[in-house]
């Protein structure tokens, strides 16, 4: 985003003066009533009815009217053609005022139509007042009521410098096993409290696998642990849950909450967003190499800039574009989408890795928190260049790379020897040739064969030969668009031809591409445009009429490709492994302009196979071609215009080529060369996207009420100086493009010393710890800011922030301070002097069971059940039957999974940090009575009976250890005897009616507190 | 859609994150704490944490049925009389404006193709397509005046039972159910009915940020309104079940023992109890086969034409009857062949006159009966019935005879407890185009509404990511012409 100084100086002014409360923006002198009266009666009419044609915006766009700009003081008083706007005090004598009075003829403003008198009574007043106008440039500070004071913020816990805070002392250091327990202990002490005692390692082996991978442990990984003896036995266990993938997959899904991370578009339709996973699966695989999480952030916020083209920059930023958009847009609804779309991005950006609640700043300065309206705009202007789309990422572009600069390398001598043949030969050769041979060749054919400049496709690789063929390489789908490029100096273009050929190496030989060899070309598209960059004439879209067809299947007619609705189009079927032909005549005048002409052909194949194989011609006699004429190449006809133009002989040799044996060779080597071109192995991505147009300011949020236009700039309270934002948004310098906004925000984001980092540490080690406890030490994971809770353990969060940020921003070594700690390892028996002291627990003098969470009960089941298929990454689970872990299931906004949302999954809507913890009877009727819990209590059974079990009880004792990760106490085993007895009983004489007690009693396991309630 | 057994018993702010999101602490002592506030106030104060919550001030209904037009029916040609369209057919309309449709119009007048009688003593005009509710007018408030801003239906449908059409806040059903708790431990208490799956589908009655407990219950029709896992399973007998339940209620108690008092922990014990409870009374709830057959004549779940619905609203009534607190039906069914999709059955952009014909046949006779049956039972005091669509139509035509989205002027009415029948409030322009007097936003709807149901819609707040959100957003007026 290149931004002229000037006129960033300017919109930047604009966006400051716009917002009343951004300190340095008001004038000097002027008392604060008058500004305010200024802001609130005339401002706003200004620009809603007089800044289109009369501001600096305007004249960049060549929109301004009579020489005059009100969006400044200096406008209004210098004024425009017709001398000063105003005169301060003299509302009479002013032009403005006779203007909305419509007292000029000719000149009545606006010209839309009169004002309310009430706004033109105000007008009047303020012009009576002295005309007070706060738009005058950086002036020092006058603060109004609403101003935030930012430098007042940064006094806020959150908002100051990381501290790094000494341990504290405690007086039963024998506790203490990390740091982080200093803090606890500490505290505790101070509070009379004791902590609970360290809990049994069959309780400390079930609550940290569940934590750290959201499955329980094997009955063989709870024999290895406790028969280790060893005193490091649990930082081993530690270590080996780090290392196991299914980390990535239990915190993946963590931080999918927070970025509300779905697969479709959400609203009407939900259209399905198949390359969206790959964002997924670059978050399990960032989590499992602990990719540092600055590193984490900034490939998010800017992946596509930092390794432009490659896969894992293509599928991080997925992050962006992961929120809702609407399926169905029209011109009227296109630019509120924008700005929600954009509202959804800053919003989750400052929930997620900021803890700021920005999204109530579309519309105004934030009500608590010193964040002006002008950062939440700040940020939504680096965004202003990122809009969605699928895209074709290149799966191996390392590879990729390198092949291409030893193929570029090979091909550098061929250009070299024809650059320096048309330097030196060609002019002799060109000029002996039209002397000797152009008037005695002829080429009178109806149809002259375009001789093609370039072929490309969204998927399918093409590439062109020398006899005008556009030829299928690879990498075929349905739904593709073939871009043909074509030229020719001569005019009076009136029809255009399209051979679809068959070939041998076609499937079914062709001319599709489906397996039968049919197509179905659903539109077509040619747009003219002149060659000559001297030309100012216009592209434009021809319109065809369907004038010729070979051939034509039924319900798949050739007038359907120019039907304006892609979903219908020409097939061929049965004719297939024949040539077909078809002619699209120009319904109205011939083309052709003067310089020459560049045409684009789009051909649009929808819900089925392309062409392999393609030819394409047009015809400028003076009668429609018929298919049956003949057809010649253009060349010879496009170097006798060319000729009588005396055009340079440089130009003329792609033409001439076909009749220059040398030229030709020449040729043929670059071009033979460039067909070995390496090809990508392309994927498809959903990710972001250059586009999108310049961020408005927008009064009240809504879109038609623009002021001025934001420029990229970040969260001022978090800034250690005024200006501090310029260290990452540095002006353009010359012949240098400007750093992309996006890469700054993430530069900004992840600095720790002068910008967002220190915030960011905090918030992400607040996650951390809340997913070990249940609660963080902000118990508000998303909003460390005013209307947030304050952190219980405010030296402990700054430690664990500060340590992260020490150790390369690495998440694993903060797991170990706190899975390794006391506080973590403590049991959750009661004590009764802290039930009194801190009901809430808010100390952690004791560890309490915990729900696992929709996706942990889940996996888990499948996992009991030996159902759990541990096959990682790649294309949703669109069947909620699907063996895989939960985190692979399909996201689709439209329809959430049922046993996810039951069990409080989010929806994917907002970003979530804390998931609520609901407990309904519906959850109940899933246990008792799903097939799905019943099946795998079955297969459970099966497991245990796979053991040999010698008796009842050897059952009941292995079903435990599968469940629960502990053997029955004696009595329990005396109950459920019982009770298998009992159910055995109630079968009656069925034959396996002992089995399915057996059964019963599983299932009943699996119904049990203990078992979604984990120590 | 039940009440969450931990933690809704508190609408008190400083707890209420602590409970909702984390089973940490002592929650009992919490709870006891709420609990006894409660009691101050004068409520019962039953150890069960899904005690019904008392309104903030004496309610006039207890229950909401609202009857969503999918699609969005034209008001020109249902409540909404306009004679000056009816005259000056084919020509321009004053006013028009290309921003108000979603597609494109004429900027044509097109008359409504029905024919218009006035009835009841309130004298209210009603197109032809609801010879049935044409009856019950006197017992209906009509706001002509509504508007919203979303104009296509998805966002216009989460703008108007959300308040916003951005997805993610939660629904009108949501924040009653929050707001209230449950009269029936039982049974749902917030249920959704639908054939095709509205467009905006979930999003439409989501429970947003709220906790999940107010999620809704959906009945599709397709599948004959099944309760997912409402039935025991196949594998077990109803002893073999009874004899399962206790042995784990047993075992959960001693694992509760040994724990610290958690509410969440409690409040499963509780579940399963419920839950085995929901097993006889929900199919008791939905069983048409008990009612007779003259009120199963009155419903017409013997006319082809509006049997589905006519089911719907014969279930929405017992459900009611049996404490639900808020039933939402999407209504309408196209067989005009006029090219409107399933999803938006009401959606005339081709054909207002076969499009509205089909989806008033399918819609009216069943909304008819349950105004009556309601009545004759006693219960429509109780009730609130609200029919309308998630915006109207242009009044220029779309097409020739058809027409585009209008989220400018669109009529709704209500009808039961506190409401002034026979009312009309607020109006289009003389062309049924915009509403101009006493324009109506979405906010004063649902502000109305939480006051039927005895809640301040300025006191109904649920923090979340900084924020005390409140359905009515920051706007909102009770609209005390309508209120009886």
């Amino acid at each position: 985003m290149t931004v002229a100084t000037r006129a960033h100086f300017l919109s930047a002014f604009i966006i400051f003066a716009a917002v009343a409360s951004c300190s340095w923006a008001a004038a000097a002198d002027l008392p604060a009533e008058q500004i305010a009266f200024f802001e609130s009666k005339i401002r706003p009419v200004l620009a809603e009815h007089c800044y289109g044609c009369h501001s600096e915006q305007a004249q960049e766009k060549g929109k301004l009217k009579a020489g005059l700009l009100v969006d400044s003081q200096q406008g209004l008083m210098s004024g425009g053609e017709t001398g000063p706007a105003l005169i301060p005090g003299k509302s009479s004598d002013s032009l403005l005022i006779k203007a909305i009075r419509h007292e000029i003829k000719d000149g009545e403003m606006p010209p839309k139509g009169k004002l309310p008198e009430s706004v033109i009574a105000d007008l009047t007043k303020w012009i009576e007042m002295g005309a007070p106008d706060p738009r005058v440039a950086a002036a020092p500070v006058v603060k109004t009521k609403r101003t935030i004071d930012v430098e007042a913020g940064k006094d806020w816990w959150a908002f100051k410098p990381l501290t790094q805070p000494g341990l504290p002392a405690v007086k039963n250091a024998a506790w203490v096993r990390t740091p982080a327990d200093f803090f606890i202990l500490a505290k505790q002490e101070a509070a009379g409290l004791t902590p609970s005692k360290i809990a049994s390692k069959e309780k400390l082996l079930r609550r940290v696998t569940f934590d750290l991978t959201g499955l329980a442990p094997t009955p063989e990984e709870r024999a290895a642990f406790l028969n280790d003896n060893s005193a490091d036995a649990y930082a081993k266990l530690i270590d080996r849950l780090l290392e196991s993938p299914k980390y990535g997959e239990r915190w993946a899904r963590h931080w999918l909450d927070v970025v509300r991370f779905a697969e479709s578009g959400g609203y009407e339709f939900d259209g399905f967003r198949p390359g969206a996973f790959h964002y997924r699966d670059w978050v399990i695989k960032a989590m499992n190499n602990d990719m540092p999480y600055d590193e984490f952030v900034r490939m998010q916020l800017a992946g596509d800039q930092i390794k432009p083209g490659q896969y894992d920059g293509a599928s991080a930023t997925g992050f962006l574009v992961a929120g809702p958009y609407p399926g169905q847009i029209t011109a009227k609804t296109v630019e509120k989408i924008r700005y929600d779309q954009l509202d959804d991005m800053v919003s989750t950006i400052g929930s997620g890795f900021l803890g700021l609640t920005m999204a109530c700043m579309r519309c105004h300065d934030h009500k608590f928190d010193p964040l002006p309206q002008r950062d939440y705009y700040g940020i939504a202007a680096a965004l202003a260049t990122t809009v969605h789309s699928p895209s074709q990422i290149d799966l191996s572009f390392a590879e990729t790379q390198k092949k291409l600069a030893v193929h570029n390398q090979a091909g550098a001598p061929l250009q070299a020897a024809l650059k320096k043949f048309e330097a030196e030969e060609l002019p002799k050769r060109y000029e002996a040739w039209q002397r000797d041979q152009l008037p005695k060749l002829q080429s009178t054919a109806p149809w002259q064969v375009f001789d093609v400049q370039s072929a490309t496709a969204q998927s399918a690789r093409l590439m062109s030969d020398r006899d005008g063929h556009v030829i299928y390489t690879g990498n075929k789908v349905k739904d593709d668009i073939y871009t043909i490029k074509v030229v020719t100096h001569q005019k009076g273009v009136r029809a255009f031809r399209l051979d679809a050929l068959s070939d041998p190496t076609l499937p079914s030989k062709g001319p599709g591409l489906s397996d039968n060899g049919n197509f179905v070309l659903g539109d077509v598209k040619i747009i003219a445009k002149p060659m000559d960059a001297k030309n100012k004439a216009k592209a434009v879209t021809l319109k065809l009429k369907a004038a010729q067809v070979s051939f034509e299947q039924k319900g798949y007619e050739f007038a359907k490709t120019i039907d304006a609705n892609p979903g219908t189009g020409w097939g061929v079927a049965p004719q297939m492994g024949k040539d077909h032909a078809a002619v699209y005549a120009i319904d109205g005048e011939a083309v052709g302009f003067d310089g020459g002409t560049a045409f684009e052909i789009q051909l649009r194949f929808t819900n089925f196979f392309g062409l392999g194989r393609i030819r394409l011609a047009f015809n400028n006699g003076s009668e429609l071609a018929k298919i049956a004429d003949a057809e010649d190449m253009q060349n010879l006809r496009e170097l006798r215009v060319l000729s009588d133009a005396k055009a340079a002989p440089a130009n003329v040799t792609r033409w001439f080529s076909r009749f220059d044996e040398r030229a030709q060779q020449l040729t043929a080597a670059v071009t033979e060369h460039e067909r070995k071109r390496p090809q990508p192995v392309l994927t498809e991505v959903y990710t972001t996207k250059a586009g999108g147009q310049d961020v408005f300011f927008l009064r009240r949020g809504e879109v038609d009420r623009k002021e001025g236009k934001a420029s990229p700039n970040f969260i001022q309270v978090l800034m250690r100086s005024g200006d501090a934002e310029k260290k990452w948004v540095p002006p353009p310098e010359e012949n240098k493009t400007a750093v992309h906004p996006r890469l700054s925000l993430a530069n900004w984001m992840t600095d720790a010393q002068a910008g967002g980092g220190p915030l960011l540490a905090r918030v992400i080690v607040n996650r951390l710890w809340r997913q070990h406890f249940g609660r963080g030490i902000v118990p508000t994971s998303n909003d460390f800011g005013t209307q947030g809770e304050k952190p219980t353990h405010p030296e402990l969060l700054d430690y664990l922030a500060s340590e992260l940020v020490k150790n390369g921003w690495r998440l694993k070594p903060i797991h170990r301070l706190i899975v390794l700690s006391s506080v973590y390892t403590q049991s959750g028996e009661v004590n009764p002097a802290s039930l009194q002291t801190d009901p809430e627990n808010h100390l952690w003098a004791q560890r309490p069971a915990r729900r696992l969470e929709a996706e942990a009960i889940r996996d888990t089941l499948l996992q009991l059940g030996g159902k759990l298929d541990v096959k990682m990454y790649g294309p949703s689970e669109t069947s909620n039957e699907s063996s895989r872990r939960s985190v692979y299931l399909r996201v689709k906004r439209s329809e959430l999974v049922p046993f996810m949302t039951m069990f409080d999954a989010p929806e994917p809507n907002q970003s979530i940090g804390d998931r609520g913890n609901t407990t309904v009877p519906t959850q109940a009727l899933a246990v008792m009575n799903s097939p799905f819990v019943h099946d795998l209590a079955a297969q459970l059974l099966n497991r245990i009976h796979a053991t040999k079990p010698s008796s009842t009880e050897a059952v009941i004792s292995k079903a435990y250890e599968f469940a629960l990760c502990r053997l029955p106490e004696p009595h329990e085993t005396q109950r459920m005897l019982a009770f298998i007895e009992q159910q055995t009983q109630l079968l009656g004489s069925k034959p396996d009616s002992a089995r399915q007690a057996q059964r019963e009693f599983c299932h009943a396991l699996l119904c049990l507190n203990e078992f979604i309630y984990v120590d | 859609m039940f009440n969450d057994l931990t933690s809704n018993a508190s609408l008190l702010p400083s707890r209420r994150r602590f409970l909702q999101q984390s089973s940490l602490g002592f929650g009992s002592v919490a709870l006891a704490s709420m609990l006894a506030e409660q009691q101050a106030k004068g409520a019962p104060a039953p150890l069960n944490p899904m005690a019904l919550r008392p309104s903030l001030f004496a309610p006039k209904v207890k229950s909401v049925i609202w009857l969503f037009m999918t699609g969005a029916p034209s008001q020109v040609d249902t409540w909404d009389y306009k004679p000056e369209l009816q005259k000056r057919n084919g020509e321009p309309l004053p006013g028009s404006d290309s921003k108000t449709g979603f597609f494109t119009t004429s900027g044509k007048i097109l008359k409504s193709p029905f024919d218009w009688k006035q009835h009841g003593e309130s004298g209210s005009w009603v197109s032809g397509i609801f010879p049935h509710l044409s009856q019950h007018v006197d017992k209906m408030a009509f706001i002509h005046s509504m508007h919203l801003k979303a104009n296509n239906h998805a966002p216009a449908s989460m703008e108007l039972m959300c308040g916003d059409s951005q997805p993610g806040r939660p629904s009108a059903g949501a924040w009653l159910t929050y707001g209230l708790g449950t009269e029936n431990q039982n049974l749902p208490s917030f249920v959704v009915m639908h054939e095709r799956r509205p467009r905006g589908d979930d999003q439409i009655w989501s429970a947003g940020f709220l906790p999940k407990s107010y999620q809704a219950l959906t009945l599709d029709a397709r599948r004959n309104g099944v309760i997912d896992n409402l039935s025991r399973s196949t594998m077990e007998s109803a002893a073999q079940q009874r004899s399962s339940l206790d042995l784990i209620k047993e075992m959960n108690q001693q694992h509760a023992q040994l724990r610290a008092p958690q509410t969440d922990l409690a409040a499963r014990i509780n579940s399963f109890e419920l839950a085995y409870r929901m097993q006889t009374d929900a199919p008791e709830a939905l069983d048409l086969t008990h009612e007779s057959d003259a009120t199963k004549k009155l419903y017409g779940l013997d006319n082809k034409t509006c049997e589905v619905f006519a089911r719907q609203c014969l279930t929405a009534r017992r459900l009611v009857e049996r404490g639900v607190r808020f039933v939402q039906i999407f209504a309408g069914k196209n067989a005009g062949g006029d090219g409107a999709v399933d999803d938006v059955p009401w959606d005339g952009h081709n054909n207002i006159e076969t499009n509205h014909r089909s989806c008033g046949a399918a819609t009216d006779q069943p909304a008819a009966a349950l105004l009556a049956d309601l009545a004759g039972r006693g219960l429509l005091d109780e009730t609130l019935v609200i029919w309308g669509g998630e915006f109207g139509r242009t009044s220029d035509s779309q097409g020739s005879v058809g027409r585009d989205h209008n989220p400018k002027g669109f009529t709704i009415w209500m009808a039961g407890g506190g409401i002034k029948a026979g009312v009309h409030h607020g109006a289009t322009d003389e062309f049924g185009y915009k509403a101009v007097e006493n324009k109506v936003h979405v906010n004063d709807l649902h502000a109305t509404l939480l006051h039927l149901l005895g809640l301040d819609h300025e006191k109904l707040t649920y923090r979340h990511n900084g924020r005390d959100y409140r359905l009515t957003d920051l706007g909102g007026r009770v609209i005390n012409e309508i209120l009886a």
